[in-house]
């Protein structure tokens, strides 16, 4: 089985761990430690979720029935919702997601080290982060007492393009702001990873041994590196058109507005790697310990992720086909995105290939990570759609858009996260969740996630536009059931948070250190574990997925 | 004086960076630095992308906005910047020598150069706002010029934004100049000398890019 | 499945279905296929009676990332292969196609015919009849979407997108805003009617009131904003390129580029001149930024489209009365200036294209209180505007630019004899 060298604590029979060896709001609020500011991270993005989720659920109760449904809710107070809905999940949640919580969390105790290589810069980037969602939030009660009633907050849509977002008397410098703010978290967060990962594995510790959420978090943090100055660039001048008039994205002052859109999307389609490429680790940690087998095509898992990384820069132009960029331009970029399609199915491929002959078990983290599966099909198959350019033509800027990033974002992302805070639980709080709770939360989020998509896909195909506010009763159908799974949905994930939440507060079942019998190394340290991780820095002399028995005439 | 006496009192680095040993924590560092630097480059680049755009697009009124920058004193805060790189270079060798004294007076005279800089920036700034060469006001005295608002927007949001990493790399050095002060930097430790100076030659380097663009190509 | 997708009205709706149609195949087999094979194996291998069995180490196979590399490679170059023909195939423009300009703004499409039909958001189509829309945009962002036609396009302002299709059955059909354009974006619903070529004739020939038609938009413009002192309609050279065939026309830029005088490329000629220059022709094009509006251009380009050779090649009169013979020798020196101010002479622009009386600023400095001004030149120097110097900027004018201006102005040499210039000196010195 596993020849690491374990890493025991000599604590036991004292229980001190990272939770309680030192106590106090103050501790928590100035530690260092890289896994209780994860757990910071955690808590702020989780209450961004709940107030992302709300708006969402407002959104879709209105748009439950043709006509007016909220007699409160005026057009321009959807058009609010729905840019708020944007920019608080990807901005404040779903872009810091895994990697702010998961990534600063495992990251040194997958690789063998004590720390991350900056640790206050990491706790420097939380509070960054923080001001930047609270600036965000400012900006929303800003606009709102501005114009002293609800339809003043954003509502440029989180895409802020121009000229509209120049011309709105919304709160968009502000907004503009925090996002410019939230940014230089993504920055120094990625860089603090790079520098981590190259500098402080463990002895023994070889590229080829880490982990592949490992690989998957050095991919994203290179993208969160390199990718989003680009983002606080042309949010800067977006403010400086704002304020100065200077014309650059003005038509009417020889200025382009399709400029602002190659600025916006040379980040933001990066930044879709950034959300998702951390679940795929997730996903290719999971596996392999509920099939007790090695994660098949290690090698290939490896570098699919790094050709996603690095082609993922070349295709933003695929989200303005049909903006007014030449026809050469739109084939250019619908052809170029076909290549992201291939690492992306090779990845699917291995993660099923590794259960081939496993030994299966069915716990809650495993069956979120095939239920990713399957929602990856989906979502990666109606990206061929759309990246086949003369079906862009019908599809761009419908539903059928919403629906597949819905699939992308919150079926790969938003489930990666769930799946690996239910799966390192036990590492994180030292005890285990109810798992029937678990897996009920489970269902009702599966089949409620499927209700509420699946259905725009059709809406999509029937021509029915993005953010728009009121429909044509021909669209009402769709729209009701889409209400309906929105609910089922949410209910879900308050089920499971509360879970997760009441058993860490709460709970009584205390966790072994590797209650999955994993031979990643995170799993050889108590549960929870030490402030310093490790006793002493191991030695590595093995790969991390050694699982099951060796074949004959094999090598390592 | 500065040299220490025995292994035992040369100054490892700061206590708080305890799980990592000197020399990686100094690879660390050196390579945190250059993604930084990377980063910025990017940051920069997108305004270098939008200012070839609009010159391509209006290429003779971003001319003629550009004659109303003053090519001498761009020279002369050219010269100021390559004498304060030249001496960050000198401090980082001096640092590795444990010749605390000399990093200081190093480090002081590219600090120094730094605010001149900013001072001639500042000369810069208020003429051109006293002529209305400000994206606001258009063009020169008080005309409107639509295309003037393009090319200041982009000089100030240029200029502006390098003479503001010019500010936080002049923190950068002072920080790494009260270390000195304090006899701290030797061949076992000179981390702050050398990621400060990194940092200074890239604010350098950007004006070296900056200066014939907008003051010479025009 | 499909019944979602709306009826096929255009006669490249079912190409689009048909690759859409392969999509769905694709992507449905693979999603089945490997949800199927997780599926088996998670039944198939399950732990038994709460222990583990023994499971063999299997770290890969390179054969099988071949296989799974190279098939969905292939694959995807069929689609995307596919999808850009199809593309390309739905985006050529007819020859007999039937044009008209689609105008969105906050919040409503209008639509004008070359009779001078104006409608909004409700607009009729002949059915079996190849057509394309133009479209811009008054203000923000919008997009102009026909499902059932299969066709979008955004709505840019500052830009001339288009669509082109041809519908092919009668009926009412969906027009929708599909770029998000503020608060009653969801409220920019309009209908296209399909009729047949009689009914739509009828229609289109329907005008409450007088309105223009576009070309004669267009022409009356010609001759008003001078455009006629340095185009001509005849195909003879003048300052500029002649008007006739030009629409549609390729050829060189000075640098060597290639271009294609299409409604893009017109209309930035007309606002910025200087961006490009045609191979052979001098920089002395003002821009008419500002002159113009989105109608006005609009009408430009339908007259210019208009000269293809099949209608009168002389260029229309000046609608004001007709100009008496006038002797020249009867008028003062200013009177004299003025009608070159006016006129211009010869191959000459006239000075009123670049130059304005009341002071408001046009691409070169105002007559008013120009002579003896003081001012700067771009260079830092100052100057005087004394006879020299106004004749140095008609003869001459890329010699010195004033302040805040663009060396725009084209050269007299060759045009105005000493005496015109005395004249037209005269004329600026009664300008206050």
């Amino acid at each position: 089985m596993s020849t690491h060298t374990a890493a025991h604590g000599s604590h036991e029979g004292q229980d001190i761990n990272y939770l309680n060896h030192q106590k106090g709001l103050w501790s928590w609020l100035t530690s260092v430690d890289h896994k209780r500011i994860g757990i910071l991270y955690l808590l702020s993005i989780t209450l961004f979720f709940i107030l992302g989720g709300i708006a969402a659920l407002f959104m879709r109760t209105e748009l439950a029935f043709a006509g007016p449904t909220l007699k409160f809710l005026t057009p321009q107070m959807y058009n609010v919702l729905f840019t708020l809905h944007g920019a608080v999940m990807i901005f404040i949640f779903v872009v810091p997601g895994i990697p702010a919580t998961m990534g600063n969390f495992l990251l040194p105790l997958m690789i063998g080290a004590k720390d991350v290589a900056f640790p206050r810069l990491n706790l420097f980037s939380y509070y960054i982060y923080l001001a930047g969602a609270l600036l965000a939030l400012f900006a929303v009660f800003w606009g709102v007492i501005e114009a002293r009633s609800l339809e003043g907050a954003l509502d440029t849509g989180w895409t802020f393009y121009a000229p509209y977002s120049i011309d709105s008397g919304t709160s968009v410098t502000l907004m503009a702001g925090a996002a410019f703010v939230l940014g230089f978290s993504s920055i120094l967060t990625g860089l603090n990873f790079v520098v981590t990962i190259h500098k402080l594995r463990a002895p023994g510790m070889t590229w080829g041994r880490l982990p592949v959420f490992v690989w998957a978090t050095y991919a994203t943090a290179v993208i969160q590196t390199l990718a989003t100055p680009v983002i606080g660039i042309t949010l800067a001048l977006l403010m400086m058109e704002r304020i100065f008039g200077v014309g650059i994205f003005n038509a009417d002052m020889g200025g382009d507005p399709v400029l602002f859109q190659h600025f916006f999307w040379f980040y933001s389609h990066p930044v879709v790697y950034i959300m998702v490429l951390p679940a795929f680790g997730v996903v290719a940690e999971i596996i392999p310990v509920f099939s007790r087998k090695p994660i098949f095509g290690y090698r290939a898992v490896c570098y699919a992720t790094l050709a996603i990384a690095f082609i993922g820069f070349t295709v933003w132009a695929h989200h303005m086909l049909v903006a007014g960029i030449s026809d050469t331009s739109a084939i250019f970029f619908s052809i170029i995105t076909f290549a992201v399609a291939i690492p992306t199915a090779i990845k699917v491929f291995n993660w099923v290939s590794t259960m081939y002959r496993g030994s299966i078990s069915f716990d809650t983290p495993m069956l979120y990570a095939m239920a990713f599966v399957f929602l990856f099909m989906i979502a990666g198959t109606t990206g061929i759609y759309l990246a086949t350019l003369a079906i862009d033509v019908f599809y761009h800027d419908t539903y059928f858009v919403v629906a597949h990033f819905h699939y992308t974002i919150q079926g790969g992302a938003v489930i990666g996260l769930i799946a690996a805070l239910h799966f390192w639980f036990p590492k994180m709080s030292g005890k285990m969740y109810n798992e029937t709770v678990a897996k009920f939360a489970f269902a009702l989020v599966f089949i409620g996630f499927n209700l509420t998509f699946l259905p725009q896909f059709g809406l999509g195909m029937m021509g029915m536009p993005r953010r728009y506010y009121d429909y044509p009763i021909e669209f009402e159908t769709l729209h009701t059931w889409s209400t309906v799974g929105a609910f089922l949905n949410g209910f879900g994930y308050t089920f499971a948070l509360v879970n997760l939440a009441y058993s860490a507060l709460f709970g009584k079942v205390k966790a072994s250190s590797n209650p999955y019998n994993s031979l990643s190394l995170e799993w050889q340290t108590k549960s929870p574990p030490i402030h310093e991780n490790f006793e002493e820095i191991p030695v590595i002399t093995e790969w991390t997925y050694g699982y099951g028995k060796p074949l004959p005439n094999t090598h390592h | 004086m500065s040299s220490p006496t025995s292994s035992a009192e040369v100054y490892q680095g700061p206590p708080h960076v305890h799980h990592m040993d000197p020399v990686t924590a100094y690879g660390a560092a050196k390579l945190g630095m250059w993604l930084f630097l990377a980063t910025e480059i990017l940051l920069f680049a997108g305004l270098f992308v939008a200012f070839a755009i609009y010159r391509w697009m209006y290429l003779g009124e971003f001319h003629d906005a550009s004659l109303n920058l003053n090519w001498k004193l761009g020279t002369f805060n050219t010269i100021v910047l390559l004498i304060s790189s030249y001496f960050a270079a000198v401090a980082v060798d001096a640092a590795q020598h444990a010749d605390n004294k000399k990093v200081s007076r190093c480090l002081m005279i590219t600090i120094a150069c730094g605010a001149i800089f900013l001072v001639v920036k500042y000369i810069e700034y208020s003429a051109k706002y006293q002529h209305g060469l400000f994206p606001q006001f258009g063009g020169p005295n008080g005309i409107e010029f639509e295309r003037y608002k393009s090319y200041f927007g982009l000089y100030y949001c240029m200029t502006g934004l390098h003479g503001l990493h010019v500010i936080l790399g002049m923190g950068l050095l002072f920080w790494a100049l009260r270390k000195a002060q304090k006899n701290r930097f030797s061949a076992a430790y000179y981390t702050p000398v050398e990621i400060g100076a990194l940092y200074w030659h890239l604010v350098d380097l950007i004006w070296i890019y900056l200066f014939p663009l907008l003051y010479l190509v025009g | 499945m499909f019944r979602f997708l709306p009826e096929q009205a255009s006669e490249h709706a079912a190409e689009m279905d048909w690759i859409h149609h392969w999509v769905t195949d694709i992507s449905v087999f693979f999603t089945v296929a490997i949800v199927g094979a997780m599926l088996y194996f998670a039944v198939k291998y399950r732990k038994r009676g709460g222990v583990d069995h023994e499971t063999p180490r299997i770290e890969g196979s390179h054969f099988l990332e071949l296989v799974w590399t190279i098939v969905p490679t292939i694959i995807c170059i069929f689609v995307a292969w596919e999808g850009v023909r199809i593309f390309k195939d739905i985006r050529k423009v007819p020859a007999d196609a039937l044009t008209l300009y689609a105008t969105g703004s906050q919040w409503k499409w209008d639509f004008e015919y070359d009779t001078g039909k104006k409608t909004t958001n409700n607009f009729v189509l002949p059915v079996n009849k190849p057509v394309k829309i133009v479209i811009t945009s008054q203000d923000v962002l919008h997009s102009f979407f026909l499902p059932s036609m299969r066709v979008k396009v955004d709505a840019v302002k500052g830009l001339y997108n288009y669509v082109t299709f041809k519908p092919i059955k009668t009926g009412d059909y969906r027009l929708f805003c599909t770029e998000y354009c503020g608060k009653d974006h969801s409220a920019m619903l309009g209908t296209l009617s399909i009729v047949s070529e009689n009914e739509y004739t009828r229609w289109v020939n329907d005008k409450s009131e007088k309105q223009t038609s576009p070309i004669e938009r267009g022409k009356l413009l010609y001759v008003e904003k001078a455009c006629k002192s340095c185009h001509t309609l005849d195909g003879t050279r003048g300052l500029g390129p002649s008007w006739l065939k030009l629409y549609g026309k390729t050829g060189k830029f000075v640098d060597g580029a290639s271009y294609t005088a299409d409604e893009n490329y017109l209309r930035e000629s007309i606002l910025k001149p200087n961006v490009h220059l045609v191979e052979g022709y001098s920089p002395a094009m003002p821009s008419f930024e500002g002159q113009l509006s989105e109608s006005d251009l609009a009408g430009l380009l339908a007259y210019i489209k208009s000269i293809d050779g099949t209608g009168p090649k002389t260029a229309p009169a000046a609608t004001t009365a007709q100009q008496p013979a006038v002797d020249l020798t009867k008028l003062s020196p200013a009177e004299r200036g003025k009608l070159i101010y006016e006129k211009g002479k010869g191959a000459g622009a006239p000075c009123l294209a670049c130059h304005s009386l009341d002071g408001s600023k046009l691409v070169g400095p105002t007559y008013k209180g120009l002579y003896g001004k003081e001012g700067k030149w771009a260079d830092g120097q100052t100057y005087t505007a004394t006879d020299d110097y106004i004749k140095e900027s008609i003869l001459n004018p890329a010699a010195h630019v004033a302040e805040g201006f663009a060396p725009a102005m084209p050269p007299y040499q060759g045009i105005l004899n000493d005496d015109d210039i005395k004249d037209v000196i005269e004329f600026i010195k009664t300008v206050k």
